[in-house]
């Protein structure tokens, strides 16, 4: 196991490095922030010497070269936008995004789990469809549209709920469900088709016949063993949840590092897009880490050699 | 089967959870005297002699002075500084006030003043308000109220935009490392002004809070305590103004005029914009659009009103050359490139394009720059193509499109709007039509000759006289498609009084609530 640990922390090393040399490139080469930072009327001369001071003329390699040279101390440079270290700008809006997206995962896993199972157990009924119906839904609509639609209902007609902006838990709701819904129903999907499975396993039929109480059956036989390619989905959809919050950060007012890093792009905020890809590329380097991690832990058949 | 209904009954036991204890939700900024102000975007940084953005000046404008303030028609009122006259030729003297203080009890005086301008010119600074002060060549501070702005010419404008250049307390600044010379990044988050409102806190992205300065020597503000909270999404602006959870919010999109005007707890505000839209003719590069006839032709094709009417609901005022009717340099007697089809075909054939054959032009836009930049485009496109030309759009991001404008490089024809807040027409003249501009695309050094005399010339109607001349110029010659100029759409919650105003400025200490 620490064999596989080592061996897999050196690869992530070169992900990260992988993209922070891509983002660089596609920034660099895609144009330079001169004409977007500077006032319509600055003069030629003016951009000219922006360019100059901020170190744009120089050759791309030269540029790269002080990048990863000071990236590596942990200084990826100010902001343009700002003014300001882009890696602390980028690091206190982490804990806001982190809430939310955690908060949407625990509200898909904890609606969408037990859903899923039941609808398995009871296939076809009543529940099942409209499980299914709202599994449909839930994948279909756009999460711009859902959001605004909660907003208005919750909000504007309702008054339960604030529409913008960060607080207490009250705040919290609208953007969860609205970036859980998602992942709600494609959980949910898989749940019940990885249960349908092993219901018709032959070891569910000894069980049963063994007498095991059917609650027990059913979360101690069945889901333990339907749990694989639930776990795995629920990490990948960290990193869904992490792309869809760019919408739904946008919508709501919420102050997380994908609101920054929309902004970033539309500025061409080098030093803040820099970090933002590169803190992300660790993100999911670490999920994926322990997404492994956690596969021995839930089925011992599985073991890292 | 007993596991299902338990399931299903703690899944109802968490939704019931997760909604109870919300209906009795109070509106956010709860305290009766707190305005709460939710632009598109948060300010940048409280480092106010860096950027020219107007979320971010917004704040400054609360939390700093200015030697003048303008009034909603541009005129300049007396602020930190009494008085201001042209002593020489080349020399415009300001009188400051002797009361006006720091947060933090520094007095103000002309030292803060030269020190803030010559940070601005300061190159190691980087500082995106150096065209504002370009023609400042120098400053002379005889004493500590008396400040002089030394230009290399004499100009016809008052030099270096003092409504726009905020004064910082010096010593302050050199206190934490921030000199002509050097900065030490402090004062991106840890602004020491002298304005109305004191800086409290901010979280960045979500509010800035702010308290009404009690020491104000123009007195205290009415509203008690201003909160600055942005929100990217236009609907979710408006929900939020809907719900009071915000009582003033900026870009309000056209079609939500009607439900915020006839709102239960909300209403509009508008004011004439100093944003002129238009089509412009890159003339510098190969095409029909080099020739006159083809450009006035193009211009008679188009129907302005309607545009207006149907794309922005009636928000906005049709031009009759770049200048907007309440700057300086406007003349009244120029007509109107009336809407006439026949007219257009007419010019087009006269130009050699009969029925508008062998025109082949692309519009160029920006999306999501100004309001419904492509849809205005795309309705000109089909305008156009009524002269039997071949017109289509091309639609770009404006992280992209605005490289091109740089580099000159948008052609035949491409959308843009100039926002000019000097109310004058130096500004927008030498910006778009002189020669050696960057986005100008037209070339004409008889042109060129008038727009110089003209910012030179101190007389105000002899001015006025070289203006007129070089806007009939521009009305012939039609390097545009004369579009209109914005009105700018506001909406406030009904308990607060405040009017918009033509240069998106907000200053906080105009406000009361009812």
């Amino acid at each position: 196991m620490t064999a596989f640990l080592v061996r897999r922390a050196i690869g992530a090393v070169w992900v990260v490095v992988g993209v922070a040399v891509a983002v660089f490139l596609i920034l660099h080469l895609t144009g330079d922030p001169a004409a977007v930072m500077m006032p319509p009327e600055a003069t030629t001369q003016q951009i000219a010497e922006f360019r100059h001071n901020q170190g744009f003329d120089r050759p791309l390699w030269v540029q790269f070269g002080s990048f990863a040279w000071a990236a590596l101390h942990g200084d990826f440079g100010n902001s343009l936008r700002h003014g300001e270290p882009a890696l602390g700008l980028a690091l206190e809006r982490v804990p806001a995004s982190v809430e939310l997206a955690f908060s949407a995962l625990a509200l898909s896993v904890v609606v969408a789990v037990p859903i899923g199972v039941l609808a398995a157990v009871r296939r076809n009924s009543l529940l099942d469809l409209a499980a299914r119906i709202f599994a449909l839904i839930g994948q279909s609509a756009p999460v711009y549209w859902m959001g605004i639609m909660l907003i208005l209902l919750f909000g504007v007609q309702l008054g339960w709920f604030p529409v913008s902006g960060i607080g207490g838990i009250k705040h919290l709701v609208l953007p969860t469900v609205t970036l859980g819904l998602f992942t709600m129903a494609q959980l949910m999907r898989l749940t019940r088709a990885s249960m349908l499975d092993v219901l018709k396993a032959d070891f569910l039929r000894t069980a049963r016949a063994k007498g095991v109480q059917p609650l027990r059956l059913l979360w101690h036989h069945a889901l333990r063993n339907a749990w694989l390619p639930i776990v795995t989905v629920i990490a990948t959809e960290l990193v869904t949840l992490f792309s869809q919050a760019i919408i739904t950060e946008t919508i709501y007012a919420w102050p997380g590092i994908a609101r920054l890093a929309v902004q970033a792009i539309v500025d061409r905020d080098y030093p803040i897009v820099e970090v933002v890809v590169i803190l992300a590329a660790l993100a999911f380097v670490a999920i994926n880490l322990l997404t492994d991690v956690f596969y021995a832990a839930l089925d011992p058949r599985i073991r890292y050699e | 089967m007993p596991y299902g209904r338990r399931a299903l009954l703690s899944f109802a036991a968490l939704l019931a959870l997760s909604l109870g204890g919300s209906a009795a939700l109070a509106p956010a900024g709860a305290a009766d005297s707190t305005v709460t102000i939710s632009q598109g975007v948060d300010p940048v940084t409280m480092d106010p002699l860096k950027r020219t953005i107007t979320p971010t000046t917004n704040v400054h404008y609360n939390i700093f002075d200015t030697l003048v303030r303008q009034d909603r028609e541009g005129k300049l009122l007396p602020w930190v500084a009494t008085s201001w006259k042209r002593v020489a030729p080349t020399v415009w003297e300001f009188k400051l006030r002797h009361d006006v203080k720091f947060w933090n009890g520094d007095p103000l005086t002309s030292a803060d003043v030269k020190f803030s301008v010559e940070k601005i010119k300061d190159p190691t600074e980087g500082s995106e308000q150096g065209p504002r002060v370009a023609t400042v060549d120098r400053i002379e501070t005889p004493d500590s109220y008396t400040v002089r702005y030394i230009t290399a010419k004499p100009t016809a404008m008052i030099a270096g935009y003092p409504w726009q250049v905020f004064i910082v307390d010096s010593k302050y600044w050199k206190e934490h490392g921030d000199d002509v010379g050097h900065s030490s990044g402090y004062q991106a988050e840890h602004p020491m002004g002298s304005g109305p409102y004191i800086f409290k806190s901010w979280r960045k992205d979500e509010q800035l809070v702010t308290e009404a300065n009690a020491n104000y020597w123009h007195g205290r503000p009415s509203v008690d305590s201003v909160i600055w909270k942005p929100i990217p999404e236009a609907a979710a602006r408006v929900a939020a103004l809907r719900t009071g959870e915000t009582d003033l919010i900026t870009n309000v999109p056209a079609q939500y005029q009607l439900q915020l005007a006839g709102g239960r707890n909300t209403r509009l505000t508008s004011a004439r914009s100093i944003r002129v839209l238009f089509f412009a003719f890159n003339t510098l590069r190969p095409g029909p659009q080099q020739n006159k006839l083809v450009r006035q032709a193009l211009n008679y094709a188009i129907d302005v009103p309607a545009i207006i009417q149907t794309v922005l609901g009636g928000r906005a005022y049709a031009v009759n050359t770049p200048l907007p009717p309440n700057f300086v340099g406007y003349d009244p007697k120029i007509p109107f490139y009336h809407h006439d089809l026949a007219k257009a075909k007419a010019l087009l054939a006269q130009a050699g394009y009969p029925d508008g054959k062998g025109i082949d032009m692309l519009i160029n836009a920006p999306i999501g720059r100004y309001n419904k930049d492509k849809e205005i485009a795309e309705a000109i496109a089909g305008q156009l193509s009524q002269t039997g030309g071949h017109f289509t759009t091309k639609i770009q991001e404006w992280t992209t499109y605005v490289n091109f404008t740089s580099s000159r490089g948008l052609t035949p024809v491409y959308e843009l709007a100039w926002g000019n807040n000097s109310y004058d027409a130096d500004n927008t003249l030498t910006s778009l039509f002189t020669s050696d501009a960057r986005l100008s695309t037209y070339a004409n050094p008889a042109l060129d000759k008038l727009i110089v005399d003209a910012r030179y010339e101190t007389d105000p109607k002899k001015r006025q006289a070289v203006y007129d001349k070089s806007l009939e110029i521009i009305h012939d010659e039609a390097p545009w498609l004369f579009m209109f100029q914005y009105e700018d759409l506001y909406a406030t919650t009904k308990r607060l009084a405040w009017e918009a105003r033509g240069d998106e400025d907000i200053f906080c200490d105009e406000m009361k609530l009812k």
